[in-house]
């Protein structure tokens, strides 16, 4: 049992994303884009961030860029799932501990989940 | 001095044209038209030509449909480019901000977003469902009018997409710059898809209908040949000089052959050899006198042996460029789509000797035929500013005797000339009989030619009292 934030602006994939995700028991909070979703981050210090890439006001990508410049996130593992820009996220990889093409197979997504919310969080 | 606004060219074919040089730079337009109408495919196609131009574009939904599901779809068409995606141009959808902010908000939202992306187009897909969230008639106007005026500060032009069908008085319709209507209608067992321009602020549209077609490359327009051409594209004096036919017999006959730059009907009923006129014709291509068949019957390889049978070598011709075939088959063509391919092909090459085999390729392609006296007469005109000696062959029904009225007397005030051959029966052998009933500013001798096809080609021959016939020699 985690607390997962997941931000992605469709609306439709964001809701089933949660839905599997509490229904393998965890946590799930969810943000309509990427700034909302910083915000989201800084209050409620989640286990794992899932996100889309194409997003308004921030995107995937800013986001995990603000994370990683933010000593205080900086060790959340992420998750990306990308409809299409998979080559421009890839060549950020170091950024994303996961990324997937939309539409993704779930189970490999429930295996990524539950690989990265095992990884003892490092609380120094 | 008259201004001429900034345009953002679309992209799409014909339609530029149709709109005047394109959106203008900073207008709003709705696109509306009912499901499957081509809409999300036509504003796809804009906002790609203008990434693939380096210009950001900005698209928004407010769709159930997932955008994986659209780029599913839109990976089929070849103007869809998966690297532009999420860099030249970003889809984000403000569903959830909608239903959790409402209408502010992702007013709010596009604002920033424009301008974090340094737009140039946005394309707002799914207007209906704003009108549906909106409580009263004036939260919509408010809406649109928001978007729309914070874009044109920007200098983005903004398309909005509906699948309602919106009436003059609707207050979206009276605010945005343009209303463009994509229709898919069934006339008798065809569908047809149409174009048109309702409203253009700003810039004089070409008016009506406009029929369009969706293929693998997207949406292709036929702008309505003679609202695109109302006069010919370029001025040229008519010409006094003679175009041979290479019909023997036929040029002396005539002072030297056909009118430069003239239109010639040549009627018959079937097999009377209109086919091979024309061929003849088309064989005398040379690099300085270029020649195209329209053919709409005879494929190019049967035209290419009915040819050799009177010795005609069209084969080389066609190797050096200096001819060449274009076939339609008589299926479902669109008539306007036909006349462009026509004309295009003539500037292409620079043809000079052109052959329409034959007139009712066109016409059987008429959605209505009311308008084929206008279309007619801009593909004439433009043909004789273009210097082109053309032959349209027009089949009759009636096998024998004389070919009677034309059957569409309208057109044929628009020609030039008219050439008539009839088959004659008479004691179990069949003549083909040819006369020239009109050639323009031309003396001509109005009588009875015997058409002959020879081994050597074709020829004519005088008739006379007896009925026996004489070689025509020049
Ligand atoms: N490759 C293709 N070749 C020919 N026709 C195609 C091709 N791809 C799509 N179409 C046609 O395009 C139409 C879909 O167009 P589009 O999705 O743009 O409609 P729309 O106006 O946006 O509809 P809606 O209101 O439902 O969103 C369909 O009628 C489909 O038959
Ligand atoms: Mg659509």
């Amino acid at each position: 049992m985690a607390l997962i934030v997941v931000v992605d602006d469709e609306f439709l994939l964001a809701d089933y994303l949660a839905s599997l995700l509490i229904d393998e028991g965890h946590e799930v909070v969810t943000a309509a884009h990427g700034r909302a979703g910083l915000q989201l981050i800084r209050e409620r210090k989640p286990a794992l961030l899932i996100t889309d890439f194409m997003m308004p006001l921030m995107t995937g990508l800013e986001l995990a860029q603000a994370i990683a410049a933010d000593a205080e996130l900086a060790d959340i593992p992420i998750i990306l799932v990308t409809g299409g820009q998979g080559l421009i996220a890839r060549d950020h990889g170091d950024l994303f501990d996961e990324i997937f093409d939309k539409p993704y197979d779930q189970s490999l997504m429930i295996e990524a989940v539950k690989r990265l919310t095992a990884i003892p969080r490092n609380e120094g | 001095m008259v201004e001429h606004l900034a345009r953002l060219t679309t992209g799409v074919p014909g339609l530029d044209a149709i709109l005047g040089g394109g959106f203008v730079e900073g207008a709003s337009y709705i696109v509306q038209g009912s499901p499957g109408a081509g809409k999300t495919i036509l504003s796809n196609q804009i906002a790609f030509s203008q990434a693939a131009g380096g210009h950001p574009v900005l698209y928004v939904t407010l769709l159930a449909e997932t955008h994986d599901r659209l780029f599913q779809s839109l990976s089929t068409l070849s103007y869809f480019d998966n690297m532009a995606l999420g860099d030249k141009i970003k889809y984000v959808s403000v569903f959830q901000c909608l239903r959790d902010e409402g209408l502010d908000s992702v007013v709010k939202l596009i604002r920033e977003e424009t301008q974090r992306q340094s737009a140039k187009l946005l394309v707002f897909d799914g207007l209906l469902n704003a009108r549906d969230r909106a409580e009263t008639e004036l939260d919509v106007k408010t809406f649109v009018a928001a978007i729309q005026s914070q874009a044109a500060f920007v200098g983005c032009t903004v398309l909005f997409l509906t699948s309602t069908r919106l009436q003059e008085s609707n207050p979206e319709h009276t605010m945005v710059d343009g209303v463009l209507d994509l229709s898919d209608e069934l006339i008798g067992e065809r569908a047809f898809r149409r174009l048109q321009v309702r409203k253009s602020r700003g810039s004089a549209a070409l008016g009506g209908f406009h029929q369009f077609v969706i293929n693998d490359d997207g949406v292709t327009v036929f702008p309505r040949l003679e609202a695109f051409l109302p006069a010919p594209s370029i001025h040229n004096p008519p010409s006094s000089a003679r175009i041979q036919t290479g019909v023997s017999g036929f040029d002396q006959l005539t002072g030297g052959g056909l009118p430069e730059g003239s239109v010639t009907i040549l009627m018959g009923p079937p097999g009377s050899g209109k086919t091979s006129l024309g061929l003849t014709f088309f064989s005398l291509a040379s690099a300085s006198q270029p020649a195209l068949y329209f053919s709409f019957f005879e494929t190019p390889e049967r035209l290419l042996m009915q040819a050799a049978a009177f010795g005609l070598k069209i084969k080389p011709l066609i190797s050096s460029g200096a001819a060449e075939i274009i076939w339609n088959p008589l299926t479902e063509n669109i008539m306007d789509k036909l006349a462009h391919q026509l004309l295009d092909a003539v500037k292409l090459s620079g043809v000079r000797r052109l052959v329409i085999d034959g007139i009712s390729g066109f016409e059987r392609a008429a959605v209505t035929p009311g308008r084929l006296v206008e279309f007619f007469a801009s593909l004439t005109n433009e043909l004789r500013a273009l210097n082109v000696t053309t032959i349209m062959t027009w089949e009759v029904r009636n096998l024998f005797g004389n070919a009677g009225t034309s059957p569409l007397p309208d057109i044929s005030a628009l020609l030039d000339n008219l050439i008539v051959i009839r088959t004659e029966k008479k004691d179990s052998t069949t003549k083909q009989l040819i006369s020239v009933l009109k050639l323009r500013n031309s003396a001509f001798s109005p009588s009875d030619f015997e058409l002959k096809f020879l081994a050597s080609g074709l020829s004519i021959a005088s008739v006379d009292e007896s009925g026996t016939s004489q070689i025509e020699e020049g």
